[in-house]
């Protein structure tokens, strides 16, 4: 051994032992019965219906970008809930923990959580929320919906884009199962330096941390190169530049930030790793080590990773504020120049992070200032979708409503980003309650956005609408909640109050604490509000059945294919006119024409070649926690002989005939004939409607 | 002029801030600690706050208006305002939307680079520009351990632990390290954090002219004891602070290498002891330093990270006294 590890160590077991069961914790033993019953339920279901055969060749096998979009949203939800979860646990254990005079339970001074367990909570808390929860979720709406916008049939690499969303289902498992064996990190979800070291973390739960990390930056990595290689290598005929639609270019943005980042990250962790697993002494504070330095490199990656998720969630907004106020987006060029200036300054901004540090005046001012030019893009963007609203015509739906409340976080989260962009307000804030209420306004943005985006294009994905009732009624609970939560946490930030008090010293903080946990309870309401929107909409789809265009004043291409889309996404390619695709055909009476002509299509086929690999990074970095070096030699060699013949064999895909094609777009739109308010749709020849091009031309080269 | 428009701004801002402490009892002192500064250094944030509250305030205060009223003049079927489907684009409205947080971002930047230098924890100008030349600083070195604060006056040859005692109208210049990981001092109504780092010295200065007694935290995270790594700090005058020190220096304890060696070890401070050590051997800030830039460590044994219940149990028998 390289390193001294504290308690044992066997050849076969590695670390793992029975005493690193937590059956005698009060909470989580419980816990993992109920998990098991869930768990056994839910199998038993499958087989009792016979699901087993659909669920490999529909969803387990598939590398059809809906449908693996569709997965990464049900990951970021149920890490949503888990992660929301823990924020109550963080919120009941400060609420009860005030004062030497409070009670404790459960061996704990105070409260009901001790300082190791309520790190856990917060730390689990931290990652989740950010990279299991707010990325899947913007990976998954990207993975839907980008190459429906720029009318593609799939990703550029459909099986590449499998093997990102089950080694992200991996690093999801791999952190659900801290729970349960071992332990999870308790230092922060940045976990800083000499703190991981193993001198003050000699459990396994910083290895956990790790390779979830690890597993997430590899997922997400590849998802950018393929979104990006999507972008630039598939857009439909017509579609240059400047057509591009808005969140076209956010997620383009926002994936140039993924790419150039998070192999920085995954440098700084392999670092972290040589430190705990070989005795290194990268971020040690002796020995020549430099702990700053991790400071420096996670925030490098951690900077740029805030603005990965914000930028979809802004191309959210820009999306659904023109189709509600029925006109086009305001200032276009000007929307993705401050995109690409985001991105730009995301790389120049990350130690404003650590301002505290130490650092000059000199070192602390330039990056005071590059932060605060993070406000000129951003300050016109909000501009932009006001004068969107400017001379429209408002339709406040459930969606909009969301866009809406995004668009004020956004002001309360700029006005308090702008206050901890300057040092001399910095030194008072820092590490307090007040930044904590600051980054929760700017994910909040993100969430709402993301469930703006579920209302929005949820009819385009299942073929009918969400309750407009019950969306409305999460979306009030829901801002109830975030303010009674939010608005204590930024007051108690200016009386002091910092983060992660595991006991609050303070008893005048008190009834701050308290209006908070009501706040939590209301928004335990708006989860079950979520649930029955679910279970409502769902019993009453027949009801809410849409066509192509859902919304009636939609205008990019995704809703100019059927609802829900077929699995090859348009028929026949479209030829791109202009910006506001289908806009421009509403208007020009050319939105309600099909094909005359089918081609045949290329299609490429499913694989299980991505799960068994995502389930094997699960086995490596289960190992690698526990060091059992025989099984991380086994699953490596697996993934690495899988991946070696997968290349040889390739995928030569399949081929839909033009026939078979033309009987599944007709029964599609026989579909659409049902629907109330559909119109007439006919066929055009030679794909050209007057001057305009609407579809592919069959003569012109590919 | 600097000094009047600080001050007027700072009385409207504290009534501004009074009104909600007013609203929940009327307590006696303003819990708002950043908001009630008493030294110099945390007024000087207070300043910056303000002006910087004051300026974006103003510009999302009115783009939320704007909204607003967006909001209700074009809601469809009301028919106030005008419908123009293919509006979309404005080089006026572009040169504003470009122009006002171009100009506000270039305004606060002054402020943020003048801030900055002003409460430079190195050399902060507000408090050492208008140094007398005999205004007697008091040198204190901090040493942040798992998970206790000691205090060493090497002007004094004392130290105390867990508290920290200072004269008014005295600058007071700290030097800071840390024996395990990286916290940060922070005492809410005198100064702003500064990170405290194993094996690197980190500067910060104060001066208040307010006796009280106020919080001082460590507010960052440390590992399980940092919710009671707190210490009082009382600004006393200048005549209790020489009893003080006397009181100090007649204390049992002493402060070396070896014994420092054992108070270094992982300690939760869950009643707050305070210690007083009368006498310290000489250089020890920069000896704890030395060792931890060898590779010195007061490792935390597995209970204290993972098994928190049996050691809690074993302190609260501890400190049944």
């Amino acid at each position: 051994m390289l390193v001294d590890l504290p308690g044992g160590w066997s050849p076969l077991l590695g670390r793992l032992a029975w005493s690193q069961i937590p059956y005698a914790n009060p909470i989580l033993a419980p816990l993992f019965v109920a998990v098991v019953i869930g768990a056994i339920i839910i199998l038993g279901l499958i087989t009792y219906y016979g699901k087993w055969t659909y669920l490999w060749k529909e969803w387990l096998t598939t590398v059809d970008h809906k449908k693996l979009g569709v997965m990464y949203i049900i990951i970021g939800l149920v890490m949503l809930f888990r992660g929301f979860i823990d924020g109550l646990m963080i919120r009941t254990q400060q609420v009860w923990a005030v004062g030497p005079h409070s009670s404790g339970v459960f061996g704990s001074l105070h409260g009901y959580l001790t300082p190791f367990h309520f790190g856990q909570v917060y730390s689990a808390h931290g990652l989740i929320m950010i990279l299991l929860a707010a990325t899947p979720l913007l990976v998954g709406f990207m993975n839907i919906i980008v190459p429906i916008q720029v009318g593609a049939r799939d990703m550029a690499y459909p099986y590449l884009n499998a093997l990102g969303l089950w080694i992200t289902a991996a690093a999801a498992a791999l952190i659900m199962i801290s729970l349960f064996v071992g332990d999870f990190a308790h230092n922060g979800w940045f976990e800083y330096a000499p703190i991981f070291e193993m001198q003050y973390s000699p459990g396994v739960g910083v290895d956990y941390w790790m390779w979830t990390l690890q597993l997430l930056a590899l997922g997400t990595t590849l998802g950018g190169i393929n979104i990006l290689a999507t972008i630039i290598k598939m857009r439909a005929p017509g579609m240059t530049w400047g057509k591009l639609p808005i969140f076209v270019w956010a997620s383009l943005a926002s994936n140039v930030i993924a790419l150039t980042s998070f192999p920085a990250l995954q440098v700084a962790l392999a670092l972290v790793a040589a430190d705990r697993y070989l005795g290194a002494h990268f971020f040690t504070a002796g020995m020549g080590g430099n702990l700053m330095l991790y400071t420096n490199l996670f925030w490098i990656w951690g900077h740029p990773e805030v603005y990965f998720v914000i930028l979809p969630a802004f191309g959210m907004m820009s999306e659904i504020f023109p189709t509600f106020s029925e006109k086009p987006l305001f200032g276009y060029m000007t929307m993705v120049l401050a995109s690409m200036a985001i991105a730009g300054v995301s790389w120049l901004v990350w130690l404003h992070h650590f301002f505290t540090m130490g650092a000059g005046p000199y070192v602390n001012t330039a990056f005071s200032v590059a932060t605060m030019l993070v406000g000129i893009p951003t300050g016109v963007k909000v501009f932009n979708w006001a004068f969107t609203m400017y001379r429209g015509r408002l339709t406040f739906n459930a969606a909009m409503l969301w866009a809406i409340g995004a668009l004020f976080l956004l002001l309360v989260g700029g006005l308090t980003g702008m206050m901890l962009a300057i040092p001399a307000i910095n030194y008072m804030v820092h590490n307090s309650v007040f930044v904590v209420a600051h980054f929760h306004s700017m994910l909040l943005v993100i969430v709402y956005a993301v469930f703006g985006s579920v209302l929005y294009w949820f009819p385009k994905v299942f073929g009918f609408k969400l309750d407009e009732f019950w969306a409305k009624t999460m979306f009030w609970l829901f801002s109830a909640g975030t303010v009674l939560v939010f608005v204590p946490m930024y007051m108690l930030g200016f009386m002091g109050m910092t983060r992660r008090l595991e006991y609050v010293f303070n008893t005048a903080w008190q009834p701050y604490l308290d209006v908070m946990e009501l706040g939590i309870v209301v928004y335990t309401l708006s989860v079950l509000a979520f649930i029955v929107l679910l279970y409502v909409s769902v019993r009453d789809h027949a009801k809410n059945r849409v066509g192509a265009d859902a919304w009636g004043t939609s205008r990019s291409l995704e809703w100019l294919t059927h609802s829900p889309v077929p699995f090859y996404n348009f028929a026949v390619l479209p030829h791109v006119n202009e910006r506001d695709e289908l806009a421009w055909r509403r208007e020009h009476g050319i939105d309600h024409v099909r094909p005359e002509h089918y081609d045949d299509i290329h299609m490429p086929n499913n694989t299980g070649v991505a799960i068994i690999i995502g389930a094997l990074t699960f086995v490596l970095g289960f190992a690698l926690t526990w060091r059992i070096w025989w099984l991380c030699i086994v699953a490596l060699l697996a993934i690495i002989v899988l991946m070696i013949i997968r290349s040889f064999r390739g995928d030569p895909g399949y081929i839909i005939t033009g026939a078979e094609l033309q009987r599944m777009e007709e029964e599609a739109y026989r579909r659409e004939a049902q629907i109330a308010d559909s119109h007439h749709i006919h066929p055009v020849s030679g794909g050209v409607v007057g001057n305009a091009m609407a579809y592919q031309r069959n003569d012109s080269s590919k | 002029m600097d000094i009047k428009w600080r001050n007027w701004l700072k009385k409207g801002w504290r009534a501004a801030a009074l009104a909600p402490v007013l609203l929940l009892g009327g307590c006696a002192h303003n819990p708002f600690w950043i908001f009630d500064p008493k030294g110099l250094m945390a007024k000087t944030n207070l300043f910056y706050l303000i002006v910087d509250v004051v300026i974006m305030g103003a510009i999302v205060g009115l783009t939320a208006l704007l909204v607003v009223w967006f909001m209700w003049r074009y809601q469809k079927g009301k028919n106030r305002g005008k419908y123009d489907p293919h509006w979309s684009h404005s080089n006026t409205i572009e040169v504003f939307v470009w122009g006002i947080p171009i100009i506000a971002v270039g305004f606060l930047s002054y402020f943020a680079v003048k801030g900055t230098f002003e409460i430079n924890p190195y050399n902060p100008t507000v408090i050492t520009h208008h140094m007398k030349p005999n205004g007697d600083p008091v040198e204190v070195d901090v040493i942040a351990t798992d998970w206790q604060w000691l205090f060493v006056y090497p002007q004094y040859h004392m130290a105390v632990a867990n508290e920290l005692v200072l004269p008014v109208h005295t600058p007071v210049f700290f030097r800071l390290t840390s024996s395990a990981v990286t916290t940060t001092f922070f005492i809410p109504q005198l100064v702003g954090m500064i990170d405290v780092m194993p094996g690197m010295r980190t500067k910060n200065a104060l001066l208040s002219n307010h006796a009280g007694e106020y919080q001082g935290i460590a507010s960052d995270f440390a590992g399980a004891g940092t919710s009671w790594m707190t210490f009082e700090t009382r600004m006393v005058d200048k005549a209790d602070f020489s009893q003080w020190v006397q009181k100090v220096q007649q204390a049992p304890g002493s402060m070396t290498y070896a014994s420092f060696n054992r108070f270094a070890e992982p300690y939760i401070n869950v009643n707050h002891h305070v210690v007083y050590f009368s006498s310290v051997e000489p250089g020890l800030f920069d000896h704890v330093m030395t060792e931890v830039m060898r590779g010195k460590t007061w490792p935390l044994p597995p209970m204290m990270t993972e098994n928190m219940v049996d050691y809690l149990k074993k302190q609260a028998a501890e400190h049944r006294d």
